[in-house]
This record gives structure tokens, sequence and C-alpha cells, in this order.
């Protein structure tokens, strides 16, 4: 449209008063500046729902159907007929079910507890009351794990606990009579699992706890130096009570992530050793429906599994939003769109 | 210094070092191994270099892909990668901090939501997304999946930069002449460089590192491969691994995230932190 | 160009913006807003420049209403108090943007930047980054890209409020002189009294939302319509007593305890016979006399030219500019004498002035 007659659309007669409350804008515009926003927004939203929302959904439905390579393609899934919660049936009669539960539980709240809470904070602690340069050294190293390709961090553990003569750490407890020399992942996998899980997790802790405590105003420690506090009454009745916040947003973000994630357990044990041993929720899922590891892909199946975690993952994204206070990160436009 | 003083001084220290031993011991063996005919423990039983001949002929044996090949791969999808999230991010990240329309609120809600949440419990769903797609085992659809991953983060990430924007700045813009659009590519991303560059960083290292979504929606060892999963072929339990060909290549993807990392870091712990809570 | 606003009100929810606003300026005209800090000028001004969207009543550009008009069709410049200059852009390619967006050739773009740039001045510095000027010298850039797309209307945000008293003083001068040699209708937009008065041709005061009065400074000084207009115009600001007007042998008195004082009676007259009233009188109205009110002086403040004294009348108290040779110490008694043919009287219920009514 050109210029002038964009002037002349303005330029309808107007009422000599208008009416109070009547909306003075023009349907045009606004239909224009709609688009003009979903515009914007159109790329992220085609792929939010390719691979949100879409994925969600297929999965809810093929938790009541038994869709698996072995009837694909001739299995009507989505049609209700086929519908059953035979899948839950299963799941619950299934008499690794407990192992596997206690399985999820044990990983989750040993290495919540000992490293991405109780390692991370002391990391962090320490870091900061120490010479910068050197606090700075040691929590790169820490984040380390974390850039690495999950592939060959893997490799480095299995190198680390392999049997002698090739192990590092058999290298030092062998001659000392605390190993054998076997594989010590076989001896102690969940061990492993958790620590090699746990230096990847703390550095999530690590870098927020150390921000959070380097914005602690320096006066509240001088003051509490000062005061003759020791370094350990510092910590208990400053630092702490200052990074309330943070460490309740570490622990529940992750204890979501941890409750879902599970590529590092399948690289290291792929849930062994033997039946079941480090087999957890999250990997369970994956390995009914995706892996070929059993030779059949039951998707209705792993879906069954996954959903579970599904909805914990919504519900625990919707309490965050509530308990942080996330929406109050939101401000209004300060522009209109005409 | 009194000696108690001393000691108390030492004391982090002492901790810190012993904390990050399993850390150290771990890339110390990696490089050791990758030029050791073998290693035993932390003890090299001879110095070689032809574990790195992977970088002339293919490193697993003829029959199958070059190592430049892989690279190739993943490079093509952790930059493709890149560039799709930082625009699409950046995009949606603009519209959701400075526009207003209808549904606004709902869009922003979401966002929030899909940035808590664990996307991995969605790749049953998006296996046969894939396949409607006709993507499956192909680096466009893994590509695709990981756009889509990232996206919450970037989004929320590009919105608090986004958000930091004087407004004076935007309006100023638009009665200079300046469309919506133009505003966007010619006045505010410049402006939010530090945070472009930030999510790009973030970006290519998920992409370049990523083993799980390839794993799952390519097949193992073609053509179409990407490192981690190449390299993790290799590192099977059930044949002998060649351990120092397959800790080269290891290092051979580990370096370009390392000096990615060292050159970046007090960028990406800044914003990791911040981006990490949601919006700087 | 003239601009008039009918009605004009923005609101978001409950917060009021700009609350029914009415105004004619004319072509040509310099008209400055006036008021406290979240009063809703800047509001106004942003609706007149088409990034806020009116909740009600309209904006006529020439009789035109241009509610419906974007921005960029509205050929106006405008200069923000934070300068807004692109920062990743030179002080040419600041210039110039606005030309760049009209697709303008690239030589007459450079010839007409140059020109812009030699009447602000700043010529030397077009290769410069904002960050590498100072704050005198981003504000000339930013009149500059208001100015190149020879704009029909120049709004104005607090542009000067960021310099420094020096360099304020020699911007007004400055832009109002372009002003006048560009005729461009402008709209000044400021809480600094001085500015408006000194610069614009007319004024409007706005308090919450609200247009208080709107007309030339010096009757805005002289004829205050409102108890707040007659307060925040001025300083020194003006002095207000509680008084009662009677009239007494043919002459009006406004009396109160410890003051007492003949009025005019063209001025007496209408505050007569109304029960308590407020009467104005400004400090510069008011002289140390041998006859008149007496008071005792609270405190001296020396301004320099004047000493302003604080004087305690009974419960009431008054400020007075007086010489500073007198030597007026604190505690002295002093006598006032009132310049009442400056006087004004208001309603205390209604805040509007008895005397100047339309
Ligand atoms: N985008 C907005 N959303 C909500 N309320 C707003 C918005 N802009 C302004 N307001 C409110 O409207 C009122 C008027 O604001 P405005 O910015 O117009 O004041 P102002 O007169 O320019 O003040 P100042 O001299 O401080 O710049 C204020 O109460 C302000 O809080
Ligand atoms: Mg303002």
């Amino acid at each position: 449209m050109n210029r002038t007659s964009r002037l002349e659309r303005g330029g309808t007669p107007p009422l000599s008063h208008a009416p109070s409350g009547e909306e003075t804008s023009s349907i045009g515009a606004r239909m224009r500046s709609r688009l003009e926003a979903y515009g914007f927004l159109s790329p992220a939203v085609l792929l939010v729902t390719l691979f949100f929302f879409i994925p969600v959904i297929i999965i809810f439905i093929l938790i009541l159907s038994d869709l698996k390579s072995a009837n694909f393609g001739t299995l009507q899934w989505w049609l209700p007929v086929n519908w059953s919660l035979e899948n839950y049936a299963k799941i619950f009669g299934n008499k690794f079910f407990p192992k596997i539960l206690g399985n999820t539980f044990f990983y989750v709240a040993v290495t919540l507890t000992l490293f991405i809470f109780s390692s991370a904070l002391l990391i962090a602690v320490l870091t900061t009351h120490i010479n910068r340069r050197a606090g700075f050294f040691f929590r790169v190293l820490w984040l380390l794990p974390r850039l690495t390709p999950s592939v060959i961090y893997i490799m480095m553990w299995q190198r680390m606990a392999s049997r002698a003569p090739h192990g590092i750490l058999n290298q030092l407890l062998v001659p000392l009579g605390i190993s054998t020399g076997g594989d010590l992942i076989q001896a102690a996998p969940w061990l492993f699992v958790i620590i090699a899980n746990g230096m990847i997790g703390a550095s999530f802790g690590m870098v927020i706890f150390t921000s959070a405590i380097e914005a602690i105003p320096k006066d509240f420690m001088m003051a509490s130096k000062v005061d003759g506090a020791s370094t350990w009454q510092t910590i208990r009745h400053v630092i702490l009570p200052s990074i309330k916040w943070p460490i309740l947003f570490v622990i529940t973000y992750q204890t979501l992530s941890l409750l879902t994630s599970f590529e590092q357990i399948m690289l290291l044990t792929d849930g062994g050793p033997g039946l079941y041993k480090t087999e957890v929720w999250a990997l369970t899922a994956y390995h009914r429906a995706l892996s070929n590891y059993f030779g059949n892909n039951q998707w209705g199946y792993g879906s069954a599994w996954a959903v579970i975690l599904v909805i914990i993952g919504v519900a625990a994204a919707s309490i965050y939003m509530r308990v942080f206070k996330f929406d109050e990160l939101v401000q209004e436009p300060k522009i209109d769109l005409l | 210094m009194t000696l108690k003083q001393k000691i108390g001084a030492a004391i982090p220290y002492v901790i810190l070092v012993i904390t990050v031993l399993p850390i150290v011991v771990g890339y110390f063996w990696l490089v050791l191994s990758s030029f050791s005919v073998s290693t035993e423990g932390l003890r090299s039983t001879g110095f070689t270099l032809s574990n790195w001949s992977f970088l002339r002929e293919p490193p697993f044996g003829r029959g199958y892909p070059s190592i430049w090949r892989v690279t190739f791969n993943t490079f093509v999808v952790a930059i493709s990668m890149t560039l799709t999230v930082v625009i699409v991010s950046s995009l949606a990240g603009y519209a959701l901090s400075r526009l207003n329309f209808p549904g606004r609120k709902s869009f922003l809600s979401l966002t929030l939501l899909l940035h808590a949440f664990p996307s991995v419990t969605l790749l049953i769903g998006i296996y046969f997304v894939l396949r409607a797609l006709g993507l499956y085992n192909t680096l466009l659809g893994v590509g695709m999946v990981m756009i889509g991953f990232e996206l919450p983060f970037g989004i929320w990430l590009m919105k608090g930069f986004f958000d930091n924007v004087s407004w004076d700045m935007e309006r100023a813009a638009l009665i200079d002449g300046a469309s919506r659009f133009r505003v966007w590519g010619e006045i505010i991303l410049p402006t939010v460089k530090p945070g472009l560059a930030a999510l790009a960083i973030f970006a290519f290292i998920s992409g370049w590192n990523a083993w799980l979504i390839p794993r799952t929606f390519t097949i193992g060892a073609g053509q179409q491969a990407t490192l981690s999963v190449f390299l993790n072929n290799f590192r099977s339990d059930t044949v002998a691994v060649q351990w120092g060909t397959v800790t080269a290549v290891g290092l051979f993807q580990l370096v370009p995230v390392a000096i990615f990392f060292i050159f970046t870091q007090d960028l990406l712990l800044s914003i990791y932190a911040g981006g990490a809570k949601g919006g700087t | 160009m003239k601009v008039k606003l009918e009605n004009l009100s923005k609101r978001w929810g409950k917060v009021v913006g700009a609350d029914c606003i009415n105004l004619d300026i004319g072509d040509g005209e310099f008209v400055a807003f006036l008021g406290p800090s979240g009063c809703g000028k800047t509001t106004t001004l942003l609706m007149v420049a088409g990034i806020y969207k009116p909740t009600e009543g309209y904006i006529r550009f020439d009789d035109r209403v241009v509610n419906y008009l974007a921005p960029k069709d509205r050929n106006i410049g405008m200069v923000f108090q934070s300068y807004a200059l692109y920062p990743h852009m030179t002080a040419f390619q600041n210039i110039s943007y606005p030309l760049k967006l009209q697709k303008t050739p690239k030589e007459e773009m450079k010839k007409r930047a140059q020109k812009v740039a030699d009447m602000m001045d700043i010529g030397h510095l077009m290769d410069r980054k904002p960050a590498q000027l100072s704050g005198g010298q981003q504000q000339r850039v930013a009149l500059g890209r208001a100015l190149i797309k020879e704009p029909q209307l120049l709004l104005f945000d607090e542009p000067l409020s960021n310099l420094d008293a020096r360099l304020r003083l020699t911007m007004r001068a400055e832009i109002k002189r372009l002003q006048v040699d560009l005729g461009v209708t402008s709209v000044y937009v400021t809480h600094d009294q001085v500015e408006a008065m000194t610069m614009a041709d007319r004024v409007a005061v706005m308090k919450e939302g609200k247009l208080q009065a709107y007309s030339p400074p010096d009757e805005l000084y002289d004829q205050p319509r409102t108890l707040f207009v007659a307060g925040f115009v001025g300083s020194p600001p003006m002095n207000f007593l509680d008084v009662e007007v009677v009239r007494e042998n043919g002459d009006y008195h406004a009396r109160r305890k410890g003051f007492d004082a003949v009025v005019p009676s063209d001025r007496g007259e209408k505050a007569a016979g109304k029960g308590n009233v407020i009467l104005g009188i400004r400090p510069e109205n008011i002289t140390i006399a041998n006859v008149g009110v007496s008071g005792e002086i609270y405190v001296v403040e020396p301004l320099g030219r004047d000493d302003l004294i604080t004087v305690h009348i009974g419960e009431a108290s008054v400020h007075v500019l007086s010489d500073p040779t007198l030597g007026l110490r604190m505690g002295q008694t002093v006598t006032l004498g009132f310049n009442t043919h400056k006087v004004q009287f208001f309603d205390p219920q209604t805040e509007k002035s008895l005397l100047w009514m339309d």
C-alpha cells in the first residue's frame, strides 16, 4: 500500500465527539500487527509443535496401544477400538518393576545429596574463598565433564575402572590389596554410575551457587568476620541463608533432570551388569521403545513408561513457574502496535 | 602468618585438589593413551604416533567412513543447528519480549514450561514424527530435533537480553521509518551480540557433542554418522578395543570444544548462571 | 502543520497515563509540556508519535485523524532524553538512518547528512560511534537524526536533562533558534519550568494525566488558573496564605491572625464574602518595608543575587526575596510590604482561581 492511500484511510472522517471507550485503531492495522508478531514466532512455533506437542499427543495415544515392530503397519494404533490399559497392567505386573522403581529412587536421591547439593556447594564455597584465579581455575576443571562429549567422558570412567593391568584404579588398589584386579564397574556399578553422573551434575549447582555467593554483599561477610565468626559460622549464618533460593532451585531442577536423563548410564552400564542392576525408569522406557537390544521395539509399552515421566515433568515445570515466580520476569511491551 | 593459619589457608586447596583428581587423571590418561601403544594404569607401554594416523585413512578399517566425512557431518549438524537456533530463538525471543499480541502471555508461559521440561522423555513420540516426515535416519531430521530441544533455552535467553534493550532506541527507529522486522535486524540484534554469541556457543557445543539423538534417529556408523556415534561404535565390550585410536579420535573431537570454551569461559559462566535461572 | 488532541486518554488497566487531554497546536508553534514526574507528559508525546495507541480520543494533524497511522508515516522527528542513538552505528550512520530507510540515493544522503551535521556543528565527528561522543555531542547527533527527514513535527522528550547546567543553557538557546529558523511545529516535554517558560510559545501544564493550564508563559505566570499551576510555576514558588477578604470603608482587606493587607478592589471584590480563601503572592512581590505586616525571620538562604528569607507571620510563613546588602539575620523582626496588585485568590475547595476564569 502506498503512502498516500494510507493517509487517506487514516483520514476517514471521525466523529466530532468520540464516544468514550471506542476502539481507536482500525481493524486492518490490528490484523497487520498481529501477523507481524506471529511472523516472528512462526519458526519457533513450527519446531515446538513438531517436537513437543505432537510427540506428547502421540505418546499419550501410544500408551493405550500395543504397537511394536512386530505389528507395525498392521495395527491401527490411533483407533480407540485398539486401546486398552494393558500396558500398565504389564508394567505393574513386571517382576522387575519394584527393582527399577527402587533403582530410580536410589540413584536420584544419592546423586542429589552427594554431588548436586553437597559437592556443588562445597566447591562453590571453597572456590570463592581462595585466590580468585585459583578459584576460577578449579571451577573450569569442574566444568570439563559437562563440556566433554559424553562418549569420551564415559570412556574415561570405564578405563578408570577396568581390570588390571589396564585399569587406572586397579593400578593403585591391587598393590594395596583392596581389589583383586577385576573390573570395578562389575564389582560396584552404582558407585561409578553415581560418581560419573554426579560430577557432571555438580557443575550446574556449582555455577549457580558461585554466582549467588558472589552476589552476597561483601559487607555482610566482613561484618561477620569482624564479629569474630569462624569460617564455618560465616558459612552457616551468612552464606547458606542468603542462597536459600538458588539451593532450592538447583535441587528441584536437578531432581527432574536426574529422573529423566539416562544417557550416561546407558553408555556406562546400559542398566547392567546382569539383569536390571542399574536400570532406571527413563532407561527402561528407552530400552523398550527405541533400543534394538531386545530385538523388538515395543513403542506402546515403552511410552507407557515414559508418560509417567512426562507427567512428572509437566507438573514439576509448572511448580517451578509458581515457586520461582518466573512470571514476574515478564514485563509489558512499551510500544503499542497500531 | 603462623603455622596454624598457613595450614588453615591450605585446607581449601587440599580439598579442591582431591575432589578434582578424578577429572585430572581421566584427561591425563586420555592424552597419554592417544600417544601410546597401550597403557597400563597411568603407565604407557611405548610412545607412538600411529594412533593419529586416522587423520590420513579411515581409522577403523576400509569399510568405514573417513574421519573427515564424519567430522564434516558433525560440523554441518553443529553449525546449521547453531545458526538456526540463534535465528529462530532471537526472532521468537524478540516477539515475546517486545511485541504485544493476543496470546503473548500463554506463549511466554509455554516457553517457560518447555524450558524446565525434560525433552528426552519425548523421544518415542519424536520417532514417529520423524518417520511421518520421512526424516528418520537423516542428518536433517537429527538436526531439527536438536534445534527443537535447544529452542526453549534459546528463546528464554534471548528474551532476557531483549528485555534489557532500551525502549527509546526502538521507538526512535520506528519513528525513523523502520519496520518491526528491520528494527529487529538492524537495531536490536546488534545490541545483543553477547547474547547471540553465548547462545551460539551453547548451541554449537551441544550440537558437536550430541550422541543420544543422533544415535536414536540415525543408523550407527554409516555415512551419516556424527563423531560421537561413530566413536561409540568402537568402544564396545565384545571386540578388542583399539584404545589408542579411540582416545585419539576422542581427543580430536574434544579439542575444538575445549578451545572454544577456554576463549569464552567468562561469558559462558555468567550466562550459564543467569540463563539457567531463566533469563538474565 | 497543526496538531490537535481531542479527549485524548491513555490507560493501562487502572493506571492512568493521560486523561482526556484537549489541546490545539498552531502551525510552527513551539509548545512545552510541563509537569512533575509521572504526570503523563511522555505518554502524551508518545501517543502523538504513534508509539502508544490512545485508549480514547483522537489526534489530528492538520484536521486529519492520524490515530491509525504508523509512526513512520507521520513524518515526525523525535529526540529522547536518553538520546536513543544506535550504539553500533557511527554518527553519520545514525543521522542518515531515516534516509537509508527511505531508500534515498547515496549521494543525496551524504549531502543532506552533511548539511544537518554542519547545522549542528558536528561535521567533524561523523565517523565516531556514540560511545566516543560526549553527552552534548550525542544530543546533537540525535537532533540531527530527528531533523534530517525534514519533519513537519518535532517532538522532544526532556532532551536536555542529562546535560550539565552550562551546556543546557547553550543547547536551550540553540534548539529555540533552530525551531524558529525552520518554523517546524514542536512539542517539548520538560519538568524544568525555566526551559518551558523561556522556550515555548505556549505551555501546557499537566498533573496526574490531566491538562491543568494551557497558555503563553507570561499569562501562566501572572494569571494562573489553578492553585496547582500557581504553585508549580515560578521559583521560588508562590506563597499561599489562608485569609478572609472583607470590605471595610470601601477598601478590601485580606485578613488572618497577625496579617492584614489592603488589596486592589478589582481583585478584592472577587474574593470578598466567600469565607476562607487562599491568597497567593510571589516572593518577589514581597519587600522589606517600613510599614506593613511584621514577622520574624526564621532562616536566611543566600541565592547569590538575592537572599531567600523565610519569615514567620503568626502561624503562617512566607518566602521573601530580599537584597543581601540589608544584612538580615535569623531571629530579627522585619516589616513586610505586599505588592497587592499582584495577589491571586483561590477557592480552597475547587482550587480554582477566583480571579481568572475561562
Ligand atoms: N508502558 C506503560 N505501562 C504502564 N504504565 C505506564 C506506562 N508508561 C507510563 N506509565 C504510567 O503512566 C504515568 C505517566 O507516565 P509518563 O512516563 O507519561 O510520565 P512523565 O510525565 O513523562 O514523567 P517523567 O517526567 O518522570 O518522565 C505514570 O504513572 C507511569 O507509571
Ligand atoms: Mg517522561
